[in-house]
């Protein structure tokens, strides 16, 4: 299978740098450094910190759910939610301590965890409506199928659904705000346009969420437009009638995801899991779905960030582990094939084992991996930044 | 008395807080100065009596002694203090008080299974007619005032006059604290009882009236 | 009959105590030596510190918090994590510990407890177990503070372990920890019925009257309590009482 193109197709920097703070790489699609070596995510953090009134900015909130509560007790907020920690605070915030009427809104995962499943029931039983958008089966299959093949992620359309699902909500029961967790782009590091602000432009999903590929692309292989429907957004004039609006509480409250575990076990009956998952040590963070580990997986291929990774820099940004003790677990865990459900996502995908790491090879840049006899290597792992530097 | 065995550290700031200044050393002749000297011990009964007399100690302890200077042995160095241990066969040990070291019992008085090593806080009983050597020791202690047992082997004085305290275990009594003359030992570990234990080690500090070796 | 100990236990990252839920989280709770001397005060029987990142990072940092602790703490300590070898036992023995609790390198290689035993003495030996409930009557050992799965079953791991030469068993209910919603009463008894040491029960304590289902059902011989005492839902002093109104013999102790 032919090499693709990673570097030109992400735009990413042919030399491996990592913050300096933090153990990400400056290969995350995006994400930018300053002078100093420290990357986005962890100054807009130090921002966060240290810049931000969040009394103001709890004001501002408040004002929000002022101007959009429903004083009849119907809908006036949809929280996009998975039954897990973000979701679980922020539906919880609102209802409970903003006095809002949350629709929570889950997009289903492609093969349920036990552990999610149960989070999910239990959020639901603490109190609160929610609604699972389930697409067609054996059409999801299919578009899995094909975002694994030729995007190298498994999981676009369901990240398309996920994302789209909640507009669908909003317009069909009349509700114009959606509020979100955190924005990803600006707490985990990528585009910092939308940092000041507690929204975001509806038009920026296609640049930020879908590979830069349209759902178009798939009727070229058998996807009826008709299939696509339930993952694309509504029509965008029903949006805009809807007076839809996209906002984050990670701009009014101060976004801390480990906390949110904590206060989630307290308040919607969240257990984390009771082992780590693949790929990472973290028992708190995305437990929902038996083949995500593969999203993660080939995000570890392309741009030799895996979920340790990812997990970690978090931690230390918010302060709960050192940039020490973080590259001791990505090297511990980082990239640690996930091999519990793989005979479940080969059958899912109705593709073979050689067919999957054809695939996964064609993604293996050579700015980033080395072949060593049997093996792959990363040429440029965090722990050995020392041998780097020098080399350079 | 420092010969590489023990928690020395929590001694001597038991020791400290009590108002005494400590020295933890192997030095013989700082040793053969002092006007009160310990003796820790925690582990193995043979490793330890190997390591004493390894560094000579165990000849300073029983020079110590026959000067009637006041010697303290804590858990294991209270055994050691007895002429002999069973634990892992026969291991002699210091002889300063008659009697032999052997296995805390497995069964209670009433037959019951009971779970070895003894550990776990435990009252202190005073045997009939010792109560005034047991008011030189123990201060102002009340009979049943709990202290830290962590042992699976037990001191049996062979003269019943040697026995202080005991405390019950199962049913069956457990010498918790000896002495014969100037040489005391105590099962318990006082720097870990708590305010009792402190309570104890001052009055070892503080007794003026040690009855000559007998 | 014996005294039931009350344990206060502290989870400790770097210089900081902590709680998590089922082992997981590390939200930072104080100063340990602070809390220590707290529990001491209130009349703790003993205090189990373990460094619950020590696995994960290669390491045991508690020698400073022990030493600190031991200059005003009078009762005895129990110290855990990333312990691997006699030396590294032997050196917080030295800083005040007078128990090394093990699990993750005696799971790897078993013949440490031995090797401690010996030169310690069993007494000083504690095993330490994270138990996860996998099937009825069925537990299954875990290591590296809850993160990795062993596939043994719990009840023959300690039998060995015992038999190795540990002298204490400190056990762990994955399941229950953090939670507040009581023992697994059913997991503590069926290793109280098969060892014959004394076996700390942790995980789980809710409300001060738990520490009854614990011992009165599930055969422990001493209960360790964490959440309850950090989040200052209850002191020892309560547990205290509401084990001796409940009929179990504990330690007298009026705080000064």
């Amino acid at each position: 299978m032919k090499k693709r193109d990673v570097i030109g197709q992400y735009r990413l920097p042919t030399e491996v740098r990592f913050c300096k703070k933090c153990t990400v790489s400056n290969q995350r699609p995006r994400i930018t450094f300053d002078e100093y070596g420290i990357c986005s995510a962890c100054n807009y953090a130090e921002y966060k910190r240290k810049h931000v009134d969040w009394d103001v900015r709890e004001r501002e909130l408040i004002e929000l759910c002022d101007r959009h509560r429903n004083a009849n007790g119907d809908y006036d907020v949809i929280v996009p939610c998975s039954g897990g920690k973000d979701g679980g605070f922020v539906a919880h915030q609102l209802k409970y301590k903003y006095g809002m009427h949350p629709l929570t809104v889950t997009w289903a995962p492609l093969k349920a965890t036990v552990i999610g499943r149960r989070n999910l029931d239990a959020f639901i039983a603490s109190g609160f409506d929610n609604i699972l958008g389930t697409p067609n089966g054996r059409v999801t299959r299919q578009l899995t199928n094909l975002a694994f093949t030729h995007l190298g992620d498994p999981f676009q359309p369901f990240i398309y659904g996920q994302t789209n699902f909640p507009l669908h909500m909003a317009v069909k029961y009349g509700v114009p705000l959606i509020m979100y967790g955190e924005n990803g782009e600006v707490e985990y590091g990528g585009d910092m346009k939308n940092a000041f602000r507690p929204d975001r432009d509806i038009q920026d999903h296609d640049k930020h969420y879908f590979s830069g590929l349209p759902p178009a692309f798939w009727t070229e292989h058998g996807i009826t437009e008709a299939d696509l429907r339930p993952f694309m957004a509504p029509h965008y004039e029903d949006i805009v009638r809807n007076r839809t609006t996209i906002q984050f509480m990670g701009y009014y409250k101060f976004w801390d995801p480990q906390e949110n575990f904590y206060y989630c076990t307290e308040n919607t009956g969240f257990t984390p899991n009771t082992e780590r998952s693949e790929g990472t040590y973290s028992k708190y963070a995305s437990l929902d779905d038996r083949i995500d580990g593969y999203h993660y997986y080939l995000a570890y291929i392309k741009f030799g960030i895996g979920r340790t990774t990812s997990d970690a820099a978090h931690e230390i940004r918010d302060a709960k582990i050192t940039r020490d003790e973080g590259v001791a677990l990505v090297k511990r865990y980082d990239g640690e094939f996930p091999k519990k459900h793989f005979e479940e996502f080969l059958e899912y995908c109705a593709i073979t084992d050689g067919q999957f790491h054809e695939v996964v090879d064609s993604w293996r840049s050579d700015h980033l991996w080395e072949r060593i006899g049997d093996a792959w290597r990363l040429k440029h792992p965090i722990w050995d930044e020392e041998a780097q530097t020098v080399r350079l | 008395m420092d010969y590489g065995v023990g928690n020395l550290l929590s001694v001597r700031r038991a020791l400290e807080q009590c108002g005494a200044t400590v020295a933890v050393t192997a030095d013989h002749e700082a040793l053969l100065a002092a006007p009160r000297v310990i003796l820790p011990g925690v582990g193995a009964f043979a490793n330890a009596m190997a390591e004493l007399r390894r560094q000579g100690l165990d000849t300073v302890a029983r020079e110590i002694a026959a000067r009637g200077v006041p010697l303290l042995g804590i858990c294991l160095g209270m055994q050691m203090l007895l002429d002999e241990s069973e634990e892992f066969g026969a291991t002699e040990g210091l002889g300063l008080i008659p009697g032999r070291v052997v296995p805390v019992p497995a069964l209670s008085a009433q037959g019951h299974p009971q779970k070895v090593p003894h550990i776990g806080w435990n009252g202190l009983v005073f045997p009939e007619g010792k109560k005034s050597k047991a008011t030189t020791l123990l201060g102002p202690l009340k009979p049943g005032a709990a202290v830290y047992f962590v042992h699976s082997f037990m001191a049996e004085p062979a003269d019943p006059a040697h026995r202080i305290a005991d405390c019950l275990y199962g049913g069956i009594p457990i010498s918790a604290v000896i002495g014969r003359g100037s040489v005391f030992g105590c099962q318990f570990h006082p720097e870990k009882s708590g305010a009792v234990g402190l309570t104890m080690l001052r009055a070892f500090l503080e007794c003026s009236e040690i009855p000559v070796l007998a | 009959m014996r005294k039931i100990r009350l344990i206060a236990r502290l989870d400790i990252k770097g210089p900081n105590l902590i709680k998590g839920i089922h082992l997981e989280g590390l939200r930072v709770i104080g100063s340990p030596n602070v809390h220590a001397l707290r529990y001491y005060q209130q009349g703790a029987d003993e205090l189990i510190y373990m460094d619950c990142v020590a696995s994960l990072y290669g390491r045991n940092s508690l020698g400073e918090i022990v030493k600190s602790a031991a200059q005003d703490v009078f009762v005895p300590m129990t110290v855990g994590g990333g312990i691997r070898s006699v030396d590294d036992a032997m050196y917080l023995l030295r800083c005040g510990a007078d128990k090394v609790a093990v699990n993750t390198a005696a799971v790897a290689n078993p013949q440490l407890i031995s090797d401690i035993a010996r030169r310690f003495g069993s007494q000083c030996m504690v095993l330490s177990i994270e138990a996860k409930h996998i099937g009825p009557d069925r537990w299954e050992v875990y290591t590296d503070n809850g993160r990795e799965k062993t596939g043994r079953d719990v009840i023959s791991w300690v039998k060995q372990a015992v038999a190795l030469g540990a002298g204490e068993v400190l056990l762990t209910s994955v399941d229950r920890e953090g939670t507040r919603k009581g023992f697994d009463v059913r997991m503590i008894r069926a290793v109280t019925q098969e060892v014959g040491v004394p076996v700390i029960a942790s995980g789980g304590m809710g409300k001060p009257g738990d520490v009854l289902d614990a011992v009165l059902e599930g055969g422990a011989d001493a209960v360790a309590m964490a959440d309850i005492l950090h989040y200052g839902r209850a002191t020892i002093g309560d547990i205290r009482s509401a084990a001796s109104t409940g009929g179990i013999e504990v330690r007298a102790y009026e705080p000064a």
